[in-house]
This record gives structure tokens, sequence and C-alpha cells, in this order.
């Protein structure tokens, strides 16, 4: 930044030159501004996203016992082939869809309630509950898992002998994992909804109050339309961190056969590029799950800006 | 924390004793990391590992000549990103110049071509390893690494508990199904041991000592027999005992296993060597519980597999492929490196002389019974022939993958085994490897 200051003096200077050469400079001034930006978004984001595209189109063909060294053979389209065909993603996407389905609901409908009380006067020792739910989120996902893990072993934690089941068995695997994220996530949503709340115009409550609204009925009719956009932001996020879960399964692998080692996409990648050492199909693999995040942002999106402006 | 092991060593020479730590003391000074400044002159050789106490070996060496300066940088475990990242810097070609590799990982690495041939460099020490170990660094009749140790597997028992309640120690598999059963008669929580369905390492040591091995190289081709009559008897004899609820299903090492381990709910481990130091670090308290003996066998015929065991392979891309070997050789046979490995693990060599070193370093005190060493030699003579194949660590996910429904029923070992069999064969085959399916001719 230091390198680029004196360029910006002059700029300033000449403010009484003609407004077309200012533009100009303007123009110019910007572009120098979004450099440290730019230099980040192509070193970080776009040459990797173009590797991963290059990767996705070879693979390495052995020949024999395999042990004079692979061949770098260009395949077309033939890594996406073979992971949409390959059930074990199928199983993954089926996964995460399932746990969408649990987490995104009871997280998201948990928040809201907990901002909507923590809005509303009722609430005694605001700083101390909102921090108590926000603290899951500071703790890191590993040692949170880790944590989890250990209150579902079935001998030494106390989860089997209360609700009567194995947490860690294959039909309640799923729940448990959703239980995880949800625990995790609440109350970080918990406060980017409250500062959404803070932020409802104080008139249109008390105007609601005049006209004989309950607490419910304000929450419901009013807060909750006000801060649509801000909740349908955290529908998108979530909906993502759906897609690419991988820490909390991870975490329980080491506890239990039930999840297996391709049990989301994420996970799928995972295992092809550092335990099968397939760098082709992992590429192919994590353009496609890049590809179905986009398609359903867009569509969750969509669908927000529509019930917005109805 | 850097010296205290070494001060507590018996049995090192005083010079061994004194240049252990002095080494040490440098490695101290550079913040545990050997990248204290290399003598003027010497060769620099460096070396991925995730070995325990790999920082102690290499200060030793650093410290004892000054021809050879090695630089350690410790990785990931296996797979843990550790295989990963050593391929991924093959493919980069800036791999390092000595690599850590297991012996079930072995091909797999060799299938980047980034190893070098160590055949002729390795020649002379034939008879001084294990055959088993020596195998292992041997997949298709050429050398490509160095072996340094080796993990028999055994069994571990509660020998207080056997004893007080009458149940003999099982020598054959028909025996110790007889004995689970006496186990769980006596305390039904109790069961004689864990049979963790998630650990393909584990299912693959016991499947070796039944005698078909997984792979062979057959000259030019792979022949693949994952479901072959030694492995679907051992599948056939855990599914019942899974089906008959003699078996916990606990997988080792979590804190569930230790809790069942320390409370008597657990009275015995198929674990491996390097379960000595499990054991002692997991429930340091039940000194004087515990003894080893041979794993149970087949109708009483010796063998016994195996489930681990390091080995260090050299790039192909090595700028100094001869200062590597010569750090290597000093690592797996100078007797320094079994004592200083006793004063932290419980070592067992691939190098028999070595080996000895060990035996006579060893602490002891904690099992009951035979001496622990006597056992693993033991065990360790008594391993059959196994090549691991190309896609061993793979396979490892994929047992697991498909032994994960077996405790609910959703399908039995011996099915999944064929089913791994077939999806083993296509995986190699789609990789362009020369496959044929069944024992090798």
């Amino acid at each position: 930044m230091s390198v680029l200051a004196p360029e910006r003096t002059p700029v300033l200077e000449e403010r009484s030159a003609e407004p077309a050469v200012r533009t100009r400079r303007k123009d110019f001034a910007g572009l120098v501004l979004a450099i440290p930006f730019l230099v980040l978004l192509v070193g970080t984001v776009l040459v990797p996203v173009l590797y991963a595209l290059y990767l996705s189109l070879f693979t390495e063909r052995l020949s024999g016992l395999g042990f004079s060294g692979p061949e770098h053979v260009f395949v077309w389209l033939g890594n996406y082939v073979s992971v949409v065909a390959d059930k074990a993603f199928h199983a993954g996407l089926g996964n995460v869809a399932l746990f969408a389905l649990v987490h995104i609901p009871s997280m998201l409908i948990g928040a809201l309630v907990l901002a909507l009380l923590l809005d509303s006067a009722v609430v005694r020792l605001r700083r101390m509950w909102s921090l108590a739910v926000f603290v899951p989120y500071a703790v890191p996902v590993v040692i949170g898992g880790l944590i989890w893990a250990y209150l579902y072993s079935p001998t030494i934690g106390p989860i089997k002998n209360l609700l009567g089941i194995d947490p860690l068995s294959d039909t309640a695997v799923l729940p448990s994992i959703a239980n995880i994220a949800t625990w995790q996530w609440v109350g970080y949503n918990m406060i980017i909804f409250y500062t959404a709340l803070q932020a409802v115009p104080k008139e249109i409550v008390e105007a609601a109050r005049a006209d004989g609204a309950g607490g419910l009925r304000t929450a419901w009719s009013i807060k909750i339309p006000v801060i649509r956009p801000t909740i349908f932001v955290a529908v998108v996020f979530t909906v993502i961190g759906s897609l690419q879960l991988f820490t909390e399964p991870m975490v329980l692998r080491g506890f239990t056969g039930t999840v297996t080692s391709t049990w989301t996409p994420s996970m799928y990648v995972y295992e092809a590029a550092f335990v099968a050492g397939d760098n082709g199909r992992a590429a192919a693999a994590s353009v496609l799950l890049a590809v179905i995040c986009a398609v359903l942002s867009a569509v969750v999106m969509r669908f927000s800006t529509r019930r917005s402006s109805r | 924390m850097e010296l205290s092991p070494a001060l507590r060593a018996r049995g090192l020479s005083r010079r061994g004793f004194l240049r252990a730590t002095a080494a040490l003391g440098a490695a101290g000074l550079a913040g545990g990391c050997s990248a204290t400044a290399a003598p003027p002159g010497a060769t620099k050789v460096t070396i991925w590992s995730w070995l325990t106490g790999m920082d102690k070996y290499v200060a030793a060496f650093n410290g004892a000549q000054k021809d050879v300066f090695v630089e350690l940088r410790v990785i990931a475990a296996g797979l843990s990103g550790g295989y990963a990242q050593q391929t991924n810097a093959i493919r980069a070609h800036n791999a390092p110049d000595v690599l850590h590799v297991e012996y079930q990982g072995l091909p797999q690495i060799l299938l980047t071509g980034g190893l070098r041939d160590l055949t002729a460099d390795m020649a002379d020490l034939e008879s001084q390893y294990s055959p088993a170990a020596w195998r292992g660094v041997r997949p298709d009749g050429r050398t490509w690494g160095v072996p340094m140790d080796l993990a028999p597997m055994v069994f571990y028992y509660r020998k207080d508990l056997f004893d007080q309640h009458g149940i003999a120690l099982p020598r054959t598999w028909d025996e110790f199904r007889a004995a689970a059963a006496a186990v769980k008669q006596v305390d039904p929580q109790a069961r004689i041991c864990s049979f963790p369905l998630n650990d393909g390492s584990f299912f693959a040591g016991m499947s070796w000592q039944a005698g078909d091995p997984w792979w062979t190289a057959q000259g030019d081709t792979w022949a693949v027999d994952i479901a072959g009559e030694g492995t679907l008897r051992t599948g056939t004899f855990w599914q019942s005992m899974i089906s008959e609820n003699l078996v916990a299903g606990v997988v080792h090492g979590t804190q569930d296993w230790i809790a069942g381990m320390h409370d008597g709910k657990l009275w015995g481990l198929l674990g491996a060597s390097w379960s000595v130091g499990t054991l002692g670090r997991s429930i340091p308290k039940d000194t004087g519980r515990w003894a080893v003996a041979t794993m149970p066998t087949w109708n009483g015929k010796p063998s016994n597999g195996v489930q681990g065991g390091t080995a260090f392979g050299i790039s192909a891309e090595s700028k100094a492929p001869e200062a590597a070997m010569t750090f290597l050789r000093w690592l797996s046979t100078n007797p320094d490196v079994p004592k200083i490995g006793s004063t932290f693990t419980t070592p067992f060599p691939a190098h028999l002389p070595n080996r000895a070193v060990a035996r006579q370093a060893y602490k002891g005190g904690y099992f009951i019974g035979d001496p622990v060493y006597d056992v693993l030699d033991e065990a360790a003579k008594r391993v059959p022939d196994w090549t691991w194949g190309p896609n061993a660590l793979r396979l490892f996910s994929t047992i697991s993958d498909s032994f994960g429904p077996v405790r609910g029923g959703g399908t039995t070992l011996p099915d999944a085994l064929r089913k791994i069999q077939q999806s083993a064969v296509a995986d190699m085959r789609a990789k362009g490897l020369s496959v044929r399916e069944g024992k090798s001719a």
C-alpha cells in the first residue's frame, strides 16, 4: 500500500481538471485500490479453480504392476462421467440432502425463536443468554465433534442411556451429526437475526402494538417479514454449508464404522484425492459439487427475491 | 522434556549415552527440530517422516558423524495426510531424499514411479532382517525400501481374570470361541475382546494369518484374491462371533475402548507389537493384570499376521542417494537406534541384531507371564508369505465402508468380502493395471 500511496496524490491535486479526465483518473484509482483484492482473488480462487478444471480432464494410466510410474492421459469428461455414475457419490448427495432436511429447519427456526426472544423485552440476563448460545460457534469444529463423539459413545457417554438408542448406529448417526451442526451454528445465526431485528424501525413495532398486536403477532406479522432478506441469506449459507459437510462426519468416522469414507460429497473428494490418490476424479467431483452449490444458491436467491417483491 | 527419557535410559553405553545426550540437547536448543547448522562439507539429506522419536534418531545421527547432515520434517501420519503429501511431492518433482513408507503403503507409493531401486545397495543385508520385513520391501522381487520395524500381531489378555475364573488361554480359534463364551458367562457385560470393523489394516492382519495373501505379483500381473479360502474362513469365523454377540465392536484406541479395557469389560486385545506401548500409555494403572501370547491359530498350525510396520525409501530424484543410504543403513542397523527408542517406546526392529538390543533395553514390569520379546519373536517367525497390493491403502477404506452395515445385520462379512474383491479388481483395472482374479498360479 505504501508503494501505491504516491500515485493517489495527483488525483487529489487535479480536482479542477476536465470532468472526462477526472473520471478516467478515478477509474484508475479504483483499479489501483482493487489490486490487493484482485491479486488474492486470482491467486487463491481463480487459479486454483482453473487448475482444478484442468486436472479434472486428466487421469493417470498405469500398466503391468504399475511400478514403472504413471502416464498422464487426457480423458475429456471421463472423470465427470465416472463420478456421476458412482453410487458412492449419489449416496453422499443423498446423505447431505437428508442432513439438510433435518438441520436447516431445526437450526434456523431455533435461531429465529431465540433471536425473537432476545429481542423481546421479557428476557432477563440478555447478554449471558446470547453468549451461552453463541459460545459453541467459538469452539473449533473438530473439538466440538470430539466432545460430541464422547457423549455419543455407547459405554462412556450418557446419551445412549438417556435415549435408549445408540447415537452412533447406522440409523441414528445422521441425526447425531445434524445435532452437532445445529449446536454449532444456532448461536451464530441467532446473532445475525438478532442484529437484523435491532434494525427493525421502532415506529412500526409501536404502531403494531398500538393496533393491539401482542408479542407473538408482532413477531409473526412485523418482525419476521422485515428481516426476511436476512433469513434468506442465512438459508443460502446454510444450504452451501450443508452440501460441504465434512468435519463432523469425519470426526465421528473414528468412532463408528457407520460413517463411510465417502459419506458426504466433500468426503468423497477427500477420499479420491488423499486416499485413492486420484486427483482427476477428486477435481471432477469438486467441480460438480461447486456447480450444485451454485445452482442451489441461485434457486434459493431467486425464491427469496420473488417472495420479497410480493 | 527432551532429556528426561535419555537420563532414565538403562543399558546405554557411557559414550553412546553422552553422544545421545549431547545430540538431544542440540535438538532441544533448536526447538525440537533438527535444523541445527550442518557441519561444513557435509552432504545434506532431507527426510519426511511421522515416526515417533525420529527427531531423536536424527539428532543422534547428526551428532555421531560429520559427513552427512539429516534434516527432518515431521509430516502427518499415513492416511491422515502423510501419503498424500509425499505422493504430491513426487508428482511435483520436489520430494525429499528419504520418504516414510509402511509396508502396506509401499506398493501404492511405487505407482508414482518416485522411488529408487535399492536392490544392489541392500543386497548384503538380507540375512540380517526378519524374513517378513525383507519380503515387505520387495513386493516384486526388487528392493524398494529399508525396513525399520515389524509389527506381528499377538493376543494380549487379562491373565488375572482368565486364571481367577479358570478359563484356559485359547490356543486355537475354536478354543477362542469357547473362551469368549466363558467370559460372557462370567460377566454378561464383558467380552473377550473387540473386533473393530472400521479398521481395514486390522482385518488384513487377521486374514494374513490364514495364509491366503490378498495380492501376489506374478511377473507383470497382480493376482488379486481378497475373497480366498483363508480370508473367507476368517470372515465366517468372526461373522459367527459377531452374530452370537461374543465380541465387542468398540474401535481400538477410543475412550470407550480404554474404559472397557480398564474396567474389565474387555478381557483381551488382538493387537500388534506396538500395542505394548498403547497399553502402557492408555491404561498405565493396569500393571500386573495383562499377559501376552501368540495369536490363537487355525487348528494348531503356527501362523501369525502383521499389522503395520515402517520402512523408508529413497526418492528416485534424490541428489544425494548415497548419503541417504548411509543414514538409512544407520537408522535400520545401528544398535544406538533401538537403545534410544527404548527410552520412549517399545521398539521391535526388523533388523535381527538390533532386535536383540531392544530386548536387552526393555524395562518390563507391566506384563505378567511370558517375556514380551520372546512372544513377539515367536510371532514374527510365524508370519507367512504376504504381498501388499498397489491399492492396499484405499482398500482399507473400502473394507471399513463395506463392513459398516455388518453389525446392524445389513450384510455379512463373507458377502462383504466377495464384493470387496470385485470392487478392488475393478478399481485396479480402471487404473490400467494388469490383474488376474483368484489365487496365484
